[in-house]
């Protein structure tokens, strides 16, 4: 299923957050949304899983308009791992990972043994099954992280939106958590912190800067020293390991100018 | 479109290959199945706990009756039985059957509906703090009764009208309450604690102004022994209404425990998994005014027993609401119950508010609990 946002706003009183934004991902396809802090990349995914309302534009959920869907119906579609997950309360990592099976659950209907073995599945996934009796609050952030990637697994969606999913993490981590949401084979839109998590991973890039999409293309095409130094006004090598694979690598900080 | 688990296959093979985590998830799925046999024996025994604990305190009181007189009169009363007729009538039937017993009752349907309006409302507005009178309905029955009592107003309700008065006044300060956080925007939780306050202290300082108007000793007085609570004005006619109305509502909160733990983890997290929250939560605070409400109109102000009874539960079983209601709704009805028996018992003739006894009692056991184990917010191990 694809994701496509077509001319959306969003403005905070007179700031402009979002400037006539037009994202696309295909279906299976693997897109990347990059750009400094505060470009507005969380913004744009709030918008697409529904906290944030936009002023303008429309976002399409495949051939369906997002605001005329029910919230439901929109969480069997897409599932979100978001940025912070912090809860003052305690709950297993199992109660945790059960809760992604609420959208596809009626007011009384109780958890079956279908739902059971579907979050036993999403565990084993993100290779957190031996953490299931374990409080949530009681794993590291990258553990929780995982736990929260297996409720989106739970959701049995055909598309993800990843906030900046590997921000905690150390590399390993990152790069695990990474490697198996490829894996998933399902429409993937994720805001990447890291050009190089961003280029390995990614099949599409769109880079945000001050609300406005300012270049799209594959990684090869945009990570190049000079649109890296254009966005983030610093200087960058890129080069290619024995594999091929695109590295960046950053020569020289941002200057007083 | 479902999710490929080509991956979740990879790992498996792995993990079969290992051999090792596969004897893990013997030892994780037997714990579960232990942790869930464990509730449902706690929760049988609380029942039995319950109907044994109603049985047993009608024993207790300051008129001197036998055991054995008053579990006659009790089987007279529920199965008519032959041979016990002497037992329908006269002073021992009245004291057990009229006082005692309808007063046992209401004790279990206000310990019930106070601990999981507590527990709900500590959902609904995301804090462990949270208790069922945070929604300004405590200060808005205070001025209801204020009112009653000082300046006889509604007195056409008849002889409740105290009570009544108090009822209203609930009702009242929390729909005030949700109005105001429903003004300019989405009501947050925290919009809604803040909202509380401000009209819980306009109420307090309504309420002191008619105090310190009418200025009147006894009256006073009777204010104050009104917001300590009280069991002892429990008639069957009350309790027929009351009882039923709070069983009712807590069955209708157990149907809700997806949406009360979705409610803990944050409106934008509930939206991502298919539930908008702010309707469902003006819901849920207009059943607790309602259950609330009764409350108050049949025993004044019993603090304490929705914050502690939540906490405790929590702290033993976890946050799974599924759970925690029905939990709460027995350990909230057996804790009152007994509180109850000791406020008659304790002093001689004479009878304690039980207010002053449901802190006094719930207060150490609640440390006890919380010191043990050594962190405030539940979770099972």
């Amino acid at each position: 299923m694809e994701i496509r946002t077509e001319h959306t706003s969003l403005s905070y009183g007179a700031a402009r957050i979002l400037k006539d934004i037009s994202v696309e991902t295909r279906s299976g396809e693997f897109v990347g949304i990059i750009g400094p802090n505060g470009s507005g990349k969380s913004t744009l995914l709030k918008c697409i899983y529904r906290v944030l309302k936009p002023d303008g534009g429309c976002i399409w959920l495949g051939d369906q308009e997002l605001h005329e869907m029910k919230v439901r119906t929109s969480a069997r579609k897409v599932a979100v791992v978001a940025q912070h997950n912090y809860y003052n309360f305690e709950f297993s990592v199992r109660e945790v990972v059960m809760m992604g099976r609420a959208p596809h659950k009626k007011m009384l209907e109780k958890d079956g043994a279908k739902d059971f073995q579907i979050v036993e599945d999403a565990l084993r996934t993100v290779r957190m099954y031996e953490f299931a009796d374990r409080s949530f609050s009681t794993l590291s952030g990258g553990e929780q992280q995982r736990v929260i990637l297996a409720r989106a697994l739970a959701q049995q969606t055909p598309c993800l939106i990843l906030d900046e999913p590997t921000n905690h993490l150390d590399i390993t981590h990152q790069l695990q958590l990474m490697e198996l949401v490829r894996g998933l084979k399902v429409t993937v839109l994720s805001a990447i912190h890291d050009l190089n998590i961003a280029a390995m991973y990614c099949d599409r890039l769109y880079i945000l800067k001050d609300g406005e999409i300012v270049g799209s293309g594959t990684p090869e095409e945009l990570l190049t020293p000079e649109t890296i130094r254009r966005v983030y006004q610093v200087e960058a090598e890129t080069v290619r390991d024995k594999n091929g694979r695109l590295h960046i690598l950053f020569t020289e900080g941002a200057g007083e100018s | 479109m479902e999710v490929n688990f080509q991956i979740y296959h990879y790992w498996c093979s792995e993990c079969a290959m290992k051999g090792v985590s596969v004897k893990k998830e013997n030892v994780n799925g037997k714990k579960w199945f232990r942790q869930t046999s464990l509730y449902l024996l706690v929760a049988a025994v609380l029942l039995i706990l319950l109907i044994a604990s109603v049985l047993i305190s009608i024993t207790f009181g300051n008129a001197d009756i036998s055991v054995k007189e008053v579990y006659q009169v009790v089987f007279y009363e529920l199965f008519h039985v032959k041979g016990l007729e002497e037992y329908g009538t006269g002073a021992v039937h009245d004291v057990v059957w009229l006082i005692r017993f309808p007063r046992a009752v209401l004790a279990v349907a206000v310990g019930m509906g106070l601990a999981v309006c507590g527990a709900v409302m500590q959902a609904v507005v995301k804090n462990s703090l949270a208790d069922p009178y945070v929604l300004g309905i405590s200060s808005g029955a205070t001025l209801g009764a204020t009112l009653a009592i000082m300046l006889g107003i509604g007195t056409m309700f008849g002889s409740n009208s105290v009570g009544i008065m108090a009822f209203f006044g609930a009702l009242a300060a929390s729909f005030l309450v949700l109005f105001i956080s429903n003004i300019g925007g989405r009501p947050g939780a925290a919009k809604l604690i803040l909202a509380g306050m401000a009209v819980s202290a306009v109420c307090s300082a309504f309420s002191s102004f008619v105090l310190y108007i009418a200025n009147d000793k006894g009256a006073s007085q009777s204010v104050t022994y009104w917001s300590m609570g009280s069991l002892a004005g429990a008639k069957w006619e009350n309790v027929a209404v009351i009882l039923p109305v709070i069983l009712i509502g807590c069955l209708l909160f157990w149907t809700q425990y997806r949406n009360l733990n979705l409610m803990l983890y944050g409106d934008e997290t509930a939206i991502t998994l298919g539930t908008d929250l702010q309707n469902v939560r003006m819901c849920y605070m207009l059943l607790v005014s309602v259950i609330v409400g009764f409350a108050v109109y049949a025993a004044g102000m019993i603090g304490f027993v929705g914050l502690i009874i939540p906490h405790a539960v929590r702290l033993i079983f976890g946050t799974d609401h599924r759970r925690l209601i029905p939990l709460c709704a027995l350990c909230g009805a057996i804790f009152l119950i007994w509180c109850d028996v000791l406020c008659r018992v304790i002093l001689e003739n004479s009878e304690m508010p039980i207010g002053i006894l449901v802190s006094l009692v719930g207060a150490p056991c609640f440390i006890y609990l919380m010191v043990r184990k050594s962190h405030g917010f539940g979770g099972a191990e």
